[in-house]
């Protein structure tokens, strides 16, 4: 995997001519002839050493790296010393001045690493050290000398030992009769696994749900909105044996289930309708990969599939079928989505910046990997190693996620016009032509009908000379021809990246790119793909290899982490608890086999999510009771062996569309843009005035996510902060939850609508009652409840006698949408 | 559950409206002894493991109020100048840079401008000699000059990023790289809250461009300790509220007769579940909700302000009302022990962003902010409030003392060498820390970087700023990340 000689050499003569201010055209020539005869330095180049170079080492470096001392690590008194180099790494790269770390020091062009510290060296001796570097550092020792090149420390066949390194292999299954605990015929193969660990903490699950609480569970799951009281009927209605399997496969193809999980994924997406960070330009075109990922969701695009399209869709062969072209090209949105500093005034290290983002995103997101703790050493804990972190940013480098880094920067967009939108453009086209053509011929007639003396003259002061009629007819022609040429069709664009400038990335010494080390050459990270790789393409940035090797069957990580996070959607934790971070300092998952099996079977579903879907809440231990059990609490406080089902807060979204839903105000439209500044306008600017407006009736995934200013209620009740990837949201319960329930107008309106259509709807007290509560909550009020409300009603009354009734049963909604019991799944 | 007796809050038909104020005064009695206590204190142990307070050196929980050493400040006011006002404007007197006006900087500029500047523009305000300490002083900041006994003044900070954008994240998050907690919430985080009626941490008028509320934010941190906004930069700080604070349509009696009600709900939704902590403090945040709503607005109404006060703020001026009135709701937080409060001086312009227009602009933002200022270190002073609370004044980088745009009259953003100043809360008054060289341009001696600032404003806390950490994506994380050094010659 290293570069040729030749290689090397022609780039750094390349280095040497555009960078190397300090070497005059002459001495570049002569660099060149001294380049071909690095490994036998002549007796000019010993001569020059000894009489430049070796006087300079001594007098201004050797103090504190010597024979004495050797502060971090370096001895630059040995040519052994000065080749192998200290912890930061090689001090010179011989023909590379330029990514020689002791270059970089010298000329004080990075704020941390300044040789000597206390004074600079003059210009001269810099251009002496440059140049010496650049002739391949001929020395007395050359050809003579053991280079230690400093390895890793890691080893990485002992870390490749990491339960999470090793491929998923499906166990077989214990035995079943743990399984059954509810008697039924064929246990699900998560049941067993599930009841054997139960069996050995010495647990006893609870019992199946009732069916009430299975449709309130699994339509707010799969969908993010409560069962309506006709699908709940319908549902308890169903004695078969296959109704609860039913329920699940109606919701998984409503579009609502894209709608809700579509968002989860979002979350690990980092999705966001702006910039955020320092500029908050509007990401105007965004909207389309979230479009394109609800799609995915409903469709069950297979998961490799999926994120093959996100980071190399481009790059996929699809032929002339254009609508495939234009969903893959979308995909890649999900390189480009991350905050970026655009006013950093540092190019280069807005570029490196933007790496890293996508470096973490994908890391975190498909590998549960912490891959940017790399960026400026090995890492402390797992076995990436510097290099791993630089192999990967050469594929990104390679890649052009930006138009421009100049401040402000430009994020890349690619026209994904069809044959439809070219159409309508010419169509456009040609009415433009048309209308020009009109004009032109009613000038030059009329122009034709002026006597020659009335032809003299410039173009406007001749038309003065055309009859009344004509030039109003013209002004008028100009106007239209005006108005239809700012009334072009606007052509999509997406947020998309394409392959870029080929080229390796060096080495960050402490991550600044400032101090670069040695080149590495593209690849994956050794402790998972090897210490043979086969190379990347020289011509493509590398990134559908590097898909392609990410959903390889036996890739460990791909499918645990996905069907890990699936698990965590699904109950509230993941097998896994720390669903990003499947690392060393990660937590090890709690049932280890299941967690296997559920990969293995992921893989071989054809990484179907929705299979997934059905396997985990057809399982017994998806459909437990939530109650509190004494012993169980006592015995499994945390419920880390599945004994029953969480209880828990519904998100954010699912709480404002269930809001929505009950109020009968819910918009269901799908897609489309919401966000109303125009593309790569700033959302908030010096002014800091608020144009941002979240009242409306659609689903919480199509509202702006407006980073730096999300939507309050969203934040309020722990929306993902959408400037990093979360695979799992806080549930925090906080006081202002409590003040925008109990204050908000969103909430006043909502539970007006509600008291208004309940109060149309149902003339008697007790019917109202009931369909208050079997829409919100899901079932009918006990009598005692029925009681309660009827006292409370009676109680504002007489508090203030000339509340209305549709105030008061306002003040009722509001008071049971407020409720744990309407805010909480059980 | 046997404690918990639902009938007791529900409302029989009989109940009349004293009655059911006294039934819920029974019911909150009996929520202190039966579960109300167990959702308290389950409420208390959820928060400790959800804030994840891990002191990785001593291996010890810290509790909220427990600090790693004896603090001198409690509280902090962070009075925020967006734009960048200029160093040499206003505290860093450089009578070379007065002498050698539009000759060239006799020395290389930064690798990385924002944009380029010319020759050098001298101050066009005069400096003067104040109080005790003799520490020089502009005319622009007559009435805090009379304070600068009082004032620890760091003129060698220095940041890296010359973009507003950048250098706001920095100053208020550490990092203008990465999206992190921002002081505010490391501060509440480590040391808690003095009122629970309260939030911990409030920022008054804050700007939502450059960084909006990332300043402000918690980042990975719990919820609870971000930032609380009353208003933003484009409104007055008359109309500067929390936001649902108040409903505009029910009164409190009704109010509390719906909170009864949810309440009584909750209980039974509870019982049919089983102890759970996690609805228990639900059921307990809905109660703080409502004490809250009577305690902000009284920390906000300025009726009970004596006239004298009013005017030693500048409200009787409409020139400094605004900034004034922020000032004044600062000390009004303070001692109502809020933690963290956040005063900007940031309007619908850049405020203190003169790359043209510097005379006019510096004038009339000094003459803004200075009397306020003056007025609210006095009265923090007679209250004795300055001994414990500490005082910051800076904005997110300083300006360069070359001239910028025409007319000889502007000046560029400048993050390697500005002022800040601090007050109060132990550290030195009367003190010009550190330097920059003979213009003003860089930090040269004792250099102080915004993340010393950061750990030593940590340290005055009470806070080691190595040892305040948060678990997050695998790693350790710290408000200074891993630089960062306490700046013992400020400390008092």
């Amino acid at each position: 995997m290293k570069n040729t000689p030749l290689e090397s050499l022609a780039r750094a003569i390349v280095l040497v001519l555009v960078w190397s201010p300090l070497l005059s055209a002459q001495e570049t020539d002569r660099l060149e002839a001294d380049q071909t005869t690095t490994a036998v330095p002549d007796a000019q180049q010993i001569e020059f050493f000894e009489k430049k170079i070796r006087p300079l080492l001594f007098e201004h470096c050797q103090a504190c790296h010597g024979e004495q001392e050797q502060e971090a690590e370096l001895r630059l008194d040995t040519l052994a010393g000065i080749l192998s180099g200290g912890k930061a790494g090689p001090a010179v790269i011989p023909e590379q001045p330029l990514r020689s770390l002791i270059i970089t020091a010298v000329r004080y062009d990075d704020s941390d690493l300044r040789m000597p510290p206390e004074q600079k060296l003059s210009d001269r001796q810099i251009a002496d050290l440059t140049r010496w570097v650049a002739m391949g550092t001929p020395h007395p020792d050359s050809g003579r000398t053991e280079v230690d090149r400093p390895r890793s420390r890691i080893d990485l066949t002992q870390a490749r030992q990491h339960w999470a390194f090793q491929p998923p292999i499906a166990s077989p299954l214990p035995s079943t009769d743990l399984a059954s605990t509810a008697g039924s015929s064929s246990p699900n193969p998560i049941d067993a696994f599930i009841a054997t660990a139960l069996q050995q903490q010495g647990l006893k699950p609870l019992e199946k749900s009732d069916k009430r609480t299975l449709i309130r569970r699994a339509t707010l799951d799969l969908t993010g909105l409560p069962p309506t009281p006709q699908q709940i009927n319908a549902f308890l209605a169903d004695d078969s044996a296959g109704a609860f399997a039913r329920l699940v496969d109606r919701l998984l193809s409503s579009p609502e289930y894209g709608e809700r999980w579509g968002r989860h994924w979002l979350d690990v997406a980092r999705y966001a309708d702006s910039n955020g960070l320092d500029e908050n330009a509007a990401h105007g075109n965004a909207w389309r990969y979230r479009d394109y990922v609800i799609d995915a969701f409903n469709q069950d695009k297979p998961y490799n599939e999926f994120i093959t399209e996100q980071l190399a869709g481009d790059l996929l062969d699809s032929g002339n079928d254009h609508r495939l072209r234009r969903e893959r090209l979308t995909a890649t949105g999900y390189l480009s989505l991350g905050p970026k500093v655009l006013a950093e005034v540092d190019e280069q290290k807005m570029e490196m910046d933007i790496i890293d983002e996508q470096i973490d995103t994908i890391g975190r997101g498909l590998m549960g990997l912490t891959l940017g703790c790399a960026r400026c050493h090995d890492h402390k804990f797992d076995p990436l190693e510097h290099t791993d972190y630089y192999a990967l940013a050469g594929i990104f480098k390679s890649t052009r996620t930006m138009e421009s880094f100049k401040k402000v920067a430009k994020w890349n967009e690619i026209s994904i016009a069809g044959p439809e939108d070219l159409a309508l453009q010419q169509r456009h086209a040609q009415q433009v032509s048309d209308k020009q053509a009109q004009l032109d011929t009613l000038l030059r007639e009329a122009k034709t009908a002026l006597t020659p003396e009335q032809k003299e003259g410039q173009a406007d002061t001749i038309e003065q000379r055309f009859p009344a009629a004509t030039q109003q007819t013209i002004a008028k022609l100009r106007e239209e021809l005006q108005s239809l040429k700012a009334s072009a069709p606007p052509m999509p664009f997406a947020m998309a990246v394409a392959d870029g400038t080929v080229t390796d990335v060096s080495v960050h010494v402490r991550g600044s790119h400032l101090t670069l080390g040695e080149v590495v050459p593209r690849r994956f990270p050794r402790v998972l793909a090897g210490d043979e790789q086969p190379a990347l393409p020289a011509d493509r940035s590398g990134r559908l290899k590097f898909a392609n090797w990410l959903t390889s069957a036996d890739h460990p990580l791909t499918a645990r982490v996905m069907v890990n996070r699936l698990w965590r959607w699904h109950f509230g934790k993941g097998l896994v608890t720390t669903v990003d971070n499947f690392g060393l300092q990660g937590a090890r998952p709690s049932h280890p086999e299941l967690l296997d099996w559920l990969a293995v079977q992921f893989i071989e579903s054809d990484w179907s999510i929705k299979s997934m879907h059905r396997l985990i809440m057809l399982s017994e231990t998806y459909q437990r009771s939530s109650r509190s059990d004494p012993e169980l609490a006592q015995a499994d406080p945390d419920n880390r062996w599945y004994g029953r089902f969480d209880v828990r807060r519904l998100e954010a979204e699912a709480i404002r569309d269930s809001l929505l839903m009950v109020s009968g105000q819910l918009d269901p439209t799908m897609g489309g843009r919401l966000l109303t500044t125009k593309n790569r306008t700033l959302v908030f600017n010096h002014t800091s005035e608020d144009k941002s407006d979240y009242n409306l009736f659609r689903r919480s995934i199509y509202l702006p996510v407006i980073r730096n200013h999300l939507y309050d209620m969203f934040q309020l009740f722990d929306y993902s902060d959408a400037s990093v990837l979360r695979g799992s949201r806080d549930t925090s319960t906080i006081a202002p939850q409590a003040l925008f329930l109990m204050n908000s107008q969103w909430m006043t309106e909502r539970s007006t609508a509600m008291a208004t259509r309940l109060i149309a709807a149902e003339p008697v007290f007790e019917s109202r009652t009931t369909r208050l509560f079997e829409e919100a909550l899901g079932r009918p009020p006990t009598p005692d409840e029925t009681q309660q409300v009827k006292d409370f009603l009676t109680s504002l009354h007489e508090a203030d006698p000339g509340m209305q009734e549709v105030a008061c049963w306002q003040v009722l909604c509001q008071s049971i949408l407020s409720s744990n019991e309407f805010l909480y799944v059980r | 559950m046997t404690g918990l007796a639902p009938r007791a809050m529900r409302f029989g038909q009989q109940e009349r409206n004293d009655n059911m104020i006294h039934s819920r005064r029974a019911w909150l009695k009996q929520t202190s002894t039966g579960f109300g206590s167990l959702a308290l204190s389950s409420l208390l142990t959820r928060q400790a493991i959800a804030e994840n307070r891990f002191d990785v050196q001593s291996n010890q929980r810290i509790t909220a109020d427990r600090s790693h050493f004896p603090a001198k400040a409690k509280r902090i006011i962070f009075l925020f100048m967006k734009g960048g006002p200029s160093q040499i404007d206003t505290f860093d007197y450089k009578p070379l840079l007065q002498k050698n006006d539009r000759q060239a900087l006799p020395f290389e500029k930064p690798r990385v401008q924002f944009a380029p500047t010319g020759d050098l523009l001298a101050s066009p305000w005069k400096f003067k000699p104040h109080g005790e300490s003799g520490t020089p002083v502009s005319e622009l900041f007559p009435h805090v000059a009379r304070h600068v006994d009082d004032l620890c003044i760091v003129n060698s900070m220095h940041g890296s990023n010359p973009a507003h954008g950048g250098a706001c994240l920095k100053i208020h998050t550490g990092s203008d790289t990465f999206v992190r907690p921002s002081m505010g919430a490391w501060i509440t985080y480590g040391l808690g809250t003095e009122n629970e009626n309260l939030p911990g941490f409030v920022t008054i008028c804050p700007t939502l461009a450059h960084g909006g509320t990332k300043n402000w934010g918690s980042a990975f941190l719990p919820a609870n300790h971000a930032g609380t906004p009353l208003g933003n930069a484009s409104q007055s700080s008359e109309q500067a509220r929390v936001k649902y604070i108040q409903n505009a349509s029910l009164n409190k009696v009704t109010q509390r007769q719906q909170l009864d009600f949810v309440q009584s709900l909750n209980a039974d939704y509870l019982e049919s579940i089983g102890p759970h902590s996690e609805l228990e403090a639900r059921i307990q945040s809905f109660e703080l909700a409502f004490r809250m709503q009577t305690e902000m607005p009284t920390a906000l109404e300025l009726s009970d302000e004596t006239s004298d006060t009013l005017k030693q703020y500048g409200l009787d001026d409409p020139r400094t009302a605004d900034f004034g009135r922020q000032c004044l709701m600062a000390r009004r937080f303070a001692e109502r022990g809020v933690r963290f409060i956040q005063v900007s001086h940031s309007n619908s312009e850049v405020q203190w962003d003169q790359h043209g227009n510097l005379r006019k602009g510096h004038q009339q933002n000094a003459a803004e902010v200075d009397k306020p200022i003056a007025g609210l270190l006095q009265d923090l002073k007679s209250r004795g409030l300055l001994d414990d609370t500490l005082v910051l004044w800076g904005g997110e980088f300083g300006r360069t003392p070359t001239c910028q745009g025409a007319g000889h009259d502007g000046r560029d953003h400048n993050p390697e060498g500005f002022t800040m100043w601090l007050a109060g809360g132990g550290v030195r008054g009367g003190l010009r820390y550190g330097a920059t060289d003979d213009y003003g341009y860089y930090a040269i001696e004792d250099k102080v970087h915004i993340h010393d600032l950061h750990a030593t404003i940590l340290h005055l806390l009470g806070l080691d700023h190595t040892r305040l950490t948060y678990r997050h994506a695998g790693r350790d994380f710290r408000l200074t990340d891993v630089a960062g050094h306490v700046i013992n010659g400020i400390i008092a």
